[in-house]
Formats: structure tokens, C-alpha cells, sequence
């Protein structure tokens, strides 16, 4: 089947959102059935149909989500409803839209870990700690499943 | 004019410390955040205020908890609304800044009487992000319909709105720009938002006129 002419062809455009928690791993279709959910369950299957959302890539901590022109507010505004991806806590937060996906990748910064500490003990319970730039640090249980997340900041761990 | 955040309830009542959901506030657009409970916190760069929030069956039980010290060193007070009679008398309670719950309130349980109480008194109606960003359904659609409602008293009297995330978590904080399409949802315009967005600035530091002192 031949391509359609370029002009013929739907335009798109392409909203790039950061992944909080900093270390979260999520996988690309499980956050393209959130968005999908949370996109459907806002806007209606009418609206989220016309805007064909989609999830290109995820990686880095970040997710590239494909949207039709004139729906990436929409979408944007969906994206901030999505709350959980596979039972995982998460949240998007928009950084850029775009036409291209070169301009979105211009846009994302990597997100390094620093060195320290590597564990803290909050009342009876372990935390693995992971510190970020700016002096956040979060702390995550101990454990094989539904660990607990806290976040703090340098300042708090030392008060404790 | 100061971007604020009405409500957010840090460690232990979420899982975020106050200095962290600040810095985060901070990167989101806002100036300050009002913290729910008896915290006291210095941030760089971001004005943490003290909110106190009751929660009472009867208007008496309102008026005895204003006294209480925690409630009278916030800097906003909050009251958790209730049926219309309730509302009605607790906007008209001088120590009371803010109204809040709306939406989890029966159908007209904020009406036209309370909200022209509440524009002479100078009280808010918090708008809380939550329901929107975690309710799915009807109880999304429901709460909605209330901010949309509340709206339209707020045009029409023009009382004080207040935007607050409720964040428990850094998860659940959002930016003023997602918090403009958020309330689009119901109705509500860019000038609206920010209007609302800066008004705990105006509850904390009311206008009032020069007053020469010798």
C-alpha cells in the first residue's frame, strides 16, 4: 500500500512528560494503557478516540506521548490525571509539546543519581536511599513488594 | 501578587516532607503553599504558610474550636463544609478564611444566600484538585458539577476562590499550567485561575486602608 502525499497525512504532535518517582520502572504499554484509561475516563471515548493517543517511546525517565494536532491540551490535562501505572505509584509531569520528537529529545535532561549513604532506618523500618540533585532524596522500603516511598530532602535525613 | 498552593498535607499525614513538597511547589510555578497541620517550615525561594483545617457537626463546635491555640497561630483557617444551614453560618464567622470540601457536599448545599455571606465576609471556597485527579466516573462528574456551581456563585457575587492540590505526596502535586487545564474542566478561565491561584496571598494580607501612626 502506498503512502499517503504528506499533505494528506494527519498532523501530529508529541508531549514529552517527565516520570516521578525519579527511579520508577515502568514498562511502555503499561503506560500506554494509563494514559489510554485516564484520557478515555476524562475526555470520553468520543474525544479520546479523535485523539488518538499513543506512547512512542519511554525511557530515561521520561515518556514521549503522541497525540493528533489541536488535542495535545487535552491530552496534556489527561496526563496529569494518571496516577498509577500498574499498581505503581507514578506521575507525569509535561515538560515540552512539540511538533517533532527531535525538539522533545533536546529537552530531556538526564537524570543522575548521587553517591552517599545507601541505607537509613526510619522508626522500625529500613530504607534504601537515592539521592538526587537539588538535595532530594528518596527513600524506598525494604522488601520484595509494595515497598513504601518517602520522600525527603539532605535537611530532613539530618534532623533524623 | 503570589502563586499559592491552598493545601498540601505533608509527612506523616502523606509520605513527602514539608522541605521537599516545597521545593518541588517551587519548580512547579508556585510562590507559596499553605501546610495543613502544625508545621512550621523556612524554605529558600518559597513561603510556607500554616493552615488549620476543622472539621465540625455544629456551627457551636466551630466557634469552640476557633479559640483552640493550633487553630489561632495558622494562617488560614479552614472549615470543612457541611449541609446548607451549616454553610450558610459559617461564612459569616470572622475567624473562618476558608470553606473547603465543597465538592463532597449534598446538591445546593452552598447557595446564593451563603455566597453573598461569604463575599461581604471576604471568605473562600477552595477548589480542591483531588477529586479531579483521583476520582474516576461519577464521582468525578459530581464533583465537577459542584466547582462548575460554585462558579457561577463566585460570578455572580464574587467571593474568593482558593486552588489547592491536597497533595499528600509529591506525586500528587501539580503545576499552575496543569492546574489551568484542570480547571478548564468546569468552566473556569486563565484569568480566573490566577485570580484564585493568588487570593490566599489577599487573605493573609487583606487590604486595608493607610492608617497614620504617630
Amino acid at each position: 500500500m502506498r503512502p499517503r502525499p504528506p499533505a494528506m497525512r494527519t498532523k501530529r504532535r508529541y508531549i514529552l512528560a517527565q516520570i516521578l518517582p525519579y527511579g520508577a520502572q515502568v514498562d511502555q504499554k503499561q503506560v500506554y494503557l494509563a494514559v489510554y484509561e485516564a484520557a478515555t475516563s476524562l475526555l470520553g471515548d468520543a474525544a479520546a478516540g479523535l485523539a488518538q493517543p499513543a506512547v512512542v517511546f519511554c525511557e530515561g525517565g521520561y515518556v514521549v506521548v503522541r497525540c493528533r494536532r489541536g488535542t495535545e491540551k487535552d491530552i496534556a490535562v489527561a496526563l496529569s490525571t494518571v496516577t498509577s501505572v500498574a499498581d505503581e505509584r507514578i506521575a507525569l509531569r509535561t515538560v515540552a509539546t512539540s511538533g517533532t520528537i527531535h525538539a522533545l529529545r533536546r529537552r530531556m535532561r538526564p537524570i543522575r543519581q548521587l553517591s552517599g549513604d545507601r541505607e537509613v532506618k526510619i522508626g522500625e523500618t529500613y530504607f534504601a536511599v537515592y539521592r538526587y540533585p537539588r538535595q532530594k532524596v528518596d527513600l524506598v522500603e525494604k522488601g520484595i513488594k509494595h515497598q513504601k516511598s518517602l520522600f525527603f530532602t539532605e535537611a530532613d535525613l539530618e534532623e533524623r | 501578587m503570589k502563586i499559592t498552593d491552598a493545601g498540601i498535607h505533608p509527612y506523616p499525614a502523606g509520605d513527602s516532607s514539608i522541605a521537599r513538597m516545597a521545593l518541588e511547589a517551587a519548580g512547579l510555578g508556585f510562590d507559596s503553599v499553605v501546610v495543613i497541620g502544625d508545621a512550621a517550615h523556612r524554605s529558600p525561594g518559597i513561603e510556607v504558610l500554616r493552615g488549620a483545617v476543622i472539621s465540625a457537626a455544629s456551627v457551636k463546635e466551630v466557634l469552640k474550636k476557633v479559640r483552640d491555640p493550633a487553630v489561632r497561630r495558622a494562617d488560614v483557617v479552614y472549615v470543612d463544609a457541611g449541609d446548607i444551614s451549616f454553610n450558610r453560618a459559617v461564612v459569616s464567622i470572622k475567624e473562618v478564611n476558608v470553606v473547603r470540601c465543597i465538592h463532597a457536599t449534598r446538591r445546593n448545599a452552598f447557595d446564593h444566600v451563603a455566597a453573598r455571606t461569604a463575599a461581604e465576609q471576604g471568605v473562600a471556597v477552595d477548589i480542591s484538585m483531588a477529586p479531579i485527579i483521583h476520582l474516576r466516573g461519577a464521582k468525578r462528574q459530581k464533583a465537577l458539577q459542584r466547582y462548575a456551581d460554585v462558579l457561577s456563585l463566585q460570578r455572580r457575587y464574587g467571593f474568593p476562590l482558593t486552588i489547592s492540590s491536597g497533595a499528600r505526596s509529591i506525586l500528587e502535586q501539580r503545576s499552575v499550567r496543569e492546574l489551568r487545564g484542570l480547571c478548564a474542566l468546569f468552566g473556569m478561565a486563565g484569568a480566573e485561575v490566577t485570580e484564585a491561584l493568588s487570593s490566599i496571598g489577599r487573605i493573609v494580607e487583606p487590604h486595608r486602608p493607610v492608617r497614620v501612626v504617630e
